[in-house]
Formats: C-alpha cells, sequence, structure tokens
C-alpha cells in the first residue's frame, strides 16, 4: 500500500530527516532558541534600558502622575528639539499598583530607569546605591528652590536622593450647599465643631466625611494632623516615624491621639464602612453627593476637575482640617508624596541630569503644575499658582508639620490603626499593636 | 501484522511500549527522537517555569528586598508566617474561600447540565450561551463590572434594593467585614459556573444511554437516575472539575485584588493578594519583602499540590 503519510516509516521524510544527526542539530537549534528568545526578552524591556544608540542616549522616566500624562508630551517634544542627542521615553502608570510592581522588577533586574518616581523608597534606594545624590549632583544652589520640607523628606545623613515634584498638604473639601441644607454655619474650627456638624448632616441622610481608609495607610494621613495636635510638636510623628529614643507609638500621646481618633469615629463623623473605601470611592462619595465633606490631600483638585461634573467642581470648598481647639494650629503635612529620582548606576545620568534641571526650570515647572492643577514643591512656582483652591492649600503650608507617613515601618502602622476605623480594637490595644507591627516592619 | 498495515512511526511505538518496559530497551534512534521532542519543550518549561520556582523557594529561605544580596535566614519566613495575624487570617480566608467556591461551583453547574440535558433540552443552546458569557470574561474586568454593582451608594444592586421597598437589605457589600467574602464567592460563582456547566454537560453527553433505558425499566425516577446513573457516571468529570476549582480558589487572586485589595482591613485577604502586596509593597508602598512573599509562594504551590492529589485520588477511584 503506497502511502502519503510523511510520517511512515521509509519514506523521505523519515529516511532524509529524522536521522540521529539531524534530530540532534534540531533539537540543539531549538533549545538553542528558546533560550535566545528568553534572554532577548529578558534584554528588551520595552523602553530601551536606557540605551545610546547612534550617540543618542535614551533617558526613561516612570511614575504614576496622571496627571501629567497630557502636559508631559509637549514638554518632552520641546526638551528633544533643544537636545536632539537625547531622547525622552516617557512611562506614567495609572496607580501606584501598576507602577511599584513595575519598580521593584527594574531594580530587582538591575535596570532602573534613568528618572523614576521612588514612591516611600527613596532613602532605601539612595543608601543602597540605586538612586543618586541629588545635592552633590545638582548642588544645594539648585535644591533651595524647593520648600524646606519636601528636601528634608528626601535627604538623610547629608545626602539628598529625591526632589519633590508635587507638594502635598491635607484639607477638608466640603459643599457648602449640604452644609446649608444640614444647617451648618461657617467652617468647622476644633473637631468639637466637627462633631456637632456631622450630627447635624447625618440628620438630613448624608454622610458627613467622606475618608478612604483602604488600604488603612490612607488612614494614618487622617492621624497625622491628631497625634501632632496633641503633641503641639510639628515634628513628632517623624520621630516616632524614625522610631528615635524615646519614642514608641504606645506612648501617652499616641494613645490620646488614638482615644481622639476613636471619639471622632464613634460620632459618626465619617461614612460607613471606611476601611472598605478606596480613594476613588471616597471622592466619589463627596461629588455625587452623598458626603458633605471628604479628608484627603491637595491631589484632590486635579482629580475633582477630571471626574466631577463641573457644576460640582464650581462650587465645592476646602477649608483647614480642625483644630484641637479654638484659636490652635491646625497642624496639617507638608511634604511631597510625589518626587523624582534619578538612576545612580545609569550610563545616561548626565542626560537624565539634563531632562531633570529643565523640567525644574521655572516657566517649564510653573506651567506643568499650572496645566495640571498640581501643587508644586518649589517656591518660585508656588507663587505662580493659578488654581485658586491650590493657591489656598498652599498658603497653609507653613502651618505644615514636616512629615507624611513615610517610614519603612509607617504602612506597617497603618492595619492597626484601621481598627480604630472599624471599631474593633480599643485605643490601647492599637497603641501596642502599632509598635509592634512597626518594629516587625523594621526588622 | 497485515502486510498492507502501516508500520508506526518510532516516537508512536515509543509511546505505545508496554507498560514495563524500559526506554533503555528502544533502539537508541528512537529513544533520541524521544528526547528530541521533547527537548524544546523541556528548555522552555526549565527556564520559565522550572527556574522561576526553583528560584522562589530560595527566596523563601532569604531576605530579599530587591537589591543587593539576598540574605539566608533560614526558615525564618516560615517561622514569621506562623505569628503574623494577617498570614492566619489570609490563611482561613484562602481555605474558606477554595472549599466553599469548590462545592458551590461543583454542584450548581452539575445540576445545570442536568437540566440542560433532561428537562431544559429546547432551550439548551440559549441558556448553555447566557451562562457561558460570563466566563469569557476575565476576572479583572468582572471584579470591576462587580465592584460597580455592589457599590453601596451609586451600584445597581443596592439601587434595585431601594427601587423594590427593600431598602433595609442595602448593604455595604464590599466594606462589611462580614459580607465582603461571601459577596465575591457569588461573583466567583456567577464567572466560573458557564465553564463548568459546559465540562459536565459534555460528560453527560458520554454516559451511555442504555444505562438510562435500564434504569428506567428497573423503574427507576428521574432522581433515582440522575442519583445512580448520571453521578456515578461523572467521576471522573466531577474529580477533575472538582480539583480545578479548588486549584483556582487556592490561587485565587485576580478578583479579589481588583474588588477589594483584600480589605476592609484584611478581612478578605487571601494568600495570593497577601504574597503580592509583600513581594511589590504595593498601594502602601512599603520595601519589597521577596524572601516572605515568596514563603507565601512556596504554600500557595504545596496548596495546588493538594488539589492535584485530590485530583488523582479521585480519578483513580472512580476508574476502579
Amino acid at each position: 500500500m503506497h502511502s502519503n503519510n510523511p510520517f511512515q516509516r521509509g519514506s523521505s521524510f523519515v529516511s532524509s530527516e529524522f536521522d540521529r544527526r539531524k534530530l540532534l542539530k534540531l533539537g540543539a537549534t531549538a533549545a538553542a532558541g528558546a533560550a535566545a528568545s528568553g534572554v532577548l526578552a529578558a534584554c528588551s524591556s520595552g523602553g530601551g534600558s536606557g540605551s545610546s544608540s547612534g550617540g543618542t542616549a535614551t533617558v526613561r522616566i516612570w511614575s504614576w502622575y496622571t496627571e501629567m500624562k497630557d502636559t508631559l508630551p509637549a514638554v518632552i517634544k520641546d526638551f528633544e528639539a533643544k537636545n536632539p542627542n537625547i531622547k525622552i521615553d516617557s512611562r506614567i502608570f495609572g496607580t501606584p499598583d501598576q507602577y511599584l510592581p513595575a519598580l521593584t522588577a527594574a531594580v530587582s533586574g538591575g535596570d532602573v530607569p534613568e528618572i523614576f518616581a521612588p514612591h516611600v523608597r527613596a532613602i532605601t534606594y539612595g543608601e543602597q546605591g540605586i538612586s543618586a545624590d541629588l545635592e552633590k549632583e545638582l548642588g544645594s544652589s539648585f535644591l533651595q528652590n524647593f520648600f524646606p520640607p519636601t528636601n528634608q523628606e528626601y535627604t538623610k545623613n547629608g545626602k539628598q536622593y529625591a526632589v519633590g515634584w508635587e507638594a502635598q498638604t491635607f484639607g477638608l473639601f466640603y459643599n457648602p450647599d449640604i452644609f446649608k441644607q444640614a444647617g451648618v454655619n461657617g467652617e468647622p474650627e476644633t473637631w468639637d465643631d466637627l462633631i456637632q456638624a456631622a450630627a447635624k448632616i447625618n440628620a438630613v441622610g448624608k454622610a458627613s466625611v467622606s475618608i478612604s481608609c483602604n488600604p488603612t495607610t490612607s488612614a494614618l494621613d487622617f492621624f497625622l494632623p491628631l497625634i501632632t495636635q496633641v503633641a503641639d510638636d510639628p515634628t513628632y510623628y517623624l520621630k516616632l516615624d524614625q522610631l528615635q529614643e524615646g519614642y514608641t507609638y504606645t506612648d501617652k500621646l499616641v494613645v490620646q491621639a488614638l482615644e481622639l481618633n476613636d471619639r471622632i469615629v464613634k460620632a459618626k463623623v465619617f461614612q460607613p464602612g471606611t476601611t472598605g473605601t478606596s480613594g476613588d470611592q471616597a471622592q466619589q462619595l463627596f461629588y455625587t453627593e452623598g458626603a458633605a465633606m471628604f479628608f484627603a490631600g491637595s491631589w484632590t483638585p486635579s482629580g475633582l476637575i477630571t471626574n466631577a461634573p463641573a457644576a460640582f467642581v464650581k462650587k465645592y470648598k476646602v477649608m483647614k482640617t480642625p483644630a484641637i481647639k479654638s484659636g490652635a494650629r491646625h497642624w496639617t503635612a507638608d511634604q511631597a508624596g510625589a518626587g523624582f529620582a534619578v538612576s545612580e548606576t545609569s550610563k545616561n545620568k548626565d542626560a537624565a541630569l539634563t531632562f531633570l534641571k529643565y523640567l525644574y526650570s521655572d516657566a517649564v515647572y510653573s506651567d506643568l503644575m499650572n496645566k495640571s492643577n498640581s501643587m508644586p514643591s518649589t517656591q518660585s512656582a508656588a507663587e505662580k499658582i493659578t488654581n485658586p483652591m491650590l493657591k489656598l492649600m498652599t498658603s497653609w503650608l507653613p502651618d505644615g508639620c514636616p512629615h507624611i507617613p513615610f517610614g519603612a515601618g509607617s504602612s506597617a502602622a497603618g492595619d492597626p490603626l484601621g481598627k480604630i476605623f472599624d471599631q474593633s480594637a480599643s485605643p490601647a490595644t492599637v497603641a501596642q499593636e502599632m509598635q509592634v507591627a512597626v518594629l516587625n516592619a523594621k526588622g | 501484522m497485515s502486510r498492507n498495515s502501516i508500520p508506526a512511526p518510532p516516537w508512536t511505538r515509543v509511546s505505545m511500549r508496554p507498560r514495563g518496559q524500559s526506554v533503555w530497551k528502544l533502539q537508541r534512534s528512537e529513544r533520541l527522537a524521544g528526547y528530541g521532542f521533547v527537548l524544546p519543550i523541556s528548555v522552555l518549561f526549565a527556564v520559565f517555569v522550572g527556574w522561576p520556582i526553583l528560584f522562589a523557594m530560595y527566596l523563601s529561605f532569604t531576605r530579599w528586598s530587591g537589591f543587593g544580596a539576598p540574605n539566608f535566614t533560614g526558615f525564618a519566613n516560615y517561622t514569621r508566617m506562623l505569628n503574623d495575624p494577617v498570614a492566619a487570617g489570609a490563611f482561613v480566608n484562602t481555605i474558606v474561600f477554595a472549599l466553599v467556591t469548590t462545592i458551590i461551583q461543583t454542584a450548581i453547574p452539575l445540576v445545570i447540565a442536568v437540566l440542560l440535558s433532561a428537562v431544559w433540552a429546547g432551550l439548551g443552546v440559549v441558556i448553555r450561551t447566557i451562562l457561558f458569557i460570563p466566563g469569557i470574561v476575565s476576572f479583572v474586568v468582572s471584579g470591576v463590572l462587580w465592584k460597580l454593582i455592589y457599590d453601596p451608594n451609586l451600584g445597581t444592586l443596592n439601587t434595585t434594593l431601594k427601587s423594590l421597598g427593600l431598602g433595609d437589605l442595602a448593604q455595604h457589600w464590599l466594606s462589611n467585614p462580614h459580607l465582603v467574602l461571601p459577596s465575591i464567592i457569588v461573583v466567583s460563582v456567577w464567572a466560573a459556573t458557564g465553564m463548568n456547566m459546559l465540562i459536565f454537560f459534555a460528560g453527560i453527553q458520554g454516559v451511555d444511554p442504555t444505562y438510562y433505558e435500564a434504569a428506567e425499566v428497573d423503574g427507576a425516577n428521574r432522581w433515582q437516575q440522575f442519583w445512580y446513573v448520571t453521578v456515578p457516571g461523572l467521576r471522573v468529570v466531577t474529580a477533575i472539575v472538582i480539583s480545578l476549582n479548588l486549584m483556582n480558589g487556592f490561587k485565587v487572586f485576580d478578583i479579589i485584588y481588583v474588588m477589594t485589595g483584600g480589605g476592609p482591613s484584611h478581612q478578605s485577604e487571601v494568600f495570593g493578594t497577601y504574597l503580592y502586596g509583600l513581594a511589590f509593597g504595593s498601594t502602601s508602598g512599603s520595601i519589597p519583602q521577596l524572601g516572605y512573599g515568596s514563603a507565601f509562594s512556596v504554600v500557595v504551590m504545596l496548596l495546588g499540590g493538594v488539589a492535584v492529589l485530590v485530583q488523582v485520588i479521585l480519578s483513580k477511584r472512580a476508574n476502579r
């Protein structure tokens, strides 16, 4: 029987193609191909590993600063036109959740982008030789234009490992219409005022203050003014965060601050389910008029312009977080959670520094901040803010404590603090758990 | 062998060798042919699966943040796991999620498949299609969709309940510590029912119809036919569905990550989401703990091994 089956023994296919030598050759080729594809896959990183080709240096810039996605391309285009030997490869991830795994992988793989948002890892990466000392690279004259807390945040032992991009403070955004409907006259000055206002607002079927405690680290942002006010020391939380000698979470001041926090929660100041509410959901609750107030940071005006109805953007207002007593200082955060670091090891470090200087040049930086409705980190740009909400919040910075929860153990303290918000533990217990959690996190 | 029969090629002869025959008794060229064919996939497996598994196992015995050299710490990560309350909660949630979804995602599709083949045969294609649609939607998309449905203020569920005069039943589905896991399980069941139903439906087509005829002659009613013919006839299929559900349950990540991120206060945290947060320091931005995270991945892998073991045992019993 004649068969066309090529797999039939004795067919030309088998006799000529599948002798031992050819099989071995085929296997070796396949193995080499597979290995090569793996190597190639590892080598290609989409943006080109900060490569230099034909005298052109590629500078990758990674962040999650989506406010810049519409404005940065034009700046890059201008820069590239003025610096034809430098190509900028910008990658703006949607959220820190999407960004941080990519940064972790890049650092682990030894291929750090030339400019990157360091999040809370700036000093750790700096001490490990991953990010450059910008005090040395850019000089103190360049850095002195920044708000001092934003520099201090990224500095350790005289070395500064990042510069602030967007400064950050917190406040209570509020809806005047709901205040009026509930009979709340004026902005609550103290926590007691806020508790009284909350009762009136809840009575008209609205949540009083919308807040996100998911992740629980967001709850720490609310705790910051409380602990600062109770201690009446703007650097207290910073020392606590660094676990300086004599500062522990079991201290009576921390317990008192937790008790104040507990009292605010018990008074139903916040919407139900705070520990299950994400930042987006909390903001949405505010602009859909389900809540009269919204505790959040200075990035909120930009988010509301993007997400909220135009009529709402026109009417909402912002006030300082309440004080512990009438006439007392409000103390809120004053640093820059959004910053930029430069890779120490990239061969295109000089090109990266050139681009960074261009980004922070007065006209470029001011324009970027204004177009994206962001709070600038430099004093000269702060003078040119056009958004009235940001102008007001920037004016509060002198009343800020020079800190945001930023230590390596900060995030660990958030979990126990969440128990105040969901009322599953007492302040004293939470204080003890915070201390244990932070010590564990710091190793 | 008849003169006209086609001699089998060497590689099929390799696979057809009698049980117990040593591979070394084959001709050398036949052995090489076999090795040649498995070599490419073996290399790919070794590079992209084997090596990462071995490296993760190694990392689980170290303290490493993704930079510098890993510090060998022995079993420290595993002992830390035993004293970590979040890990304990995540372990319980993982087991509960895996077991509950396995039971529901096996029972409901089985019943629907039986109904489709016996009772709703006329509507079979329509119902199969409707039920299968959620299965072709990725868990991430399903998660986002259901997060909107569950939204306490604007979500469809609460809005519908309120419009029906059942406002008292409206809940904070994903921020209530007692409701969050059941709410996510509902989404998992919604997404998995179609595919599992299809597997059972295909399995039912393979049950010999003469068994049903014989049962009917013996006076068995519909329920008895189901219990004594269909269920035993689907043992192998059921074993596969159970093991798939168990494995998917043990390694669940995407749907929970998208819907709650493990919150509120870790109440929906499972091993998958916890290890991801530890390894990449996401959201909170803490320093990556790749060693500790890898220890969790090893435990998840072992749990996956349990699921495979269950499948092997059930399949062996089914084949007896």
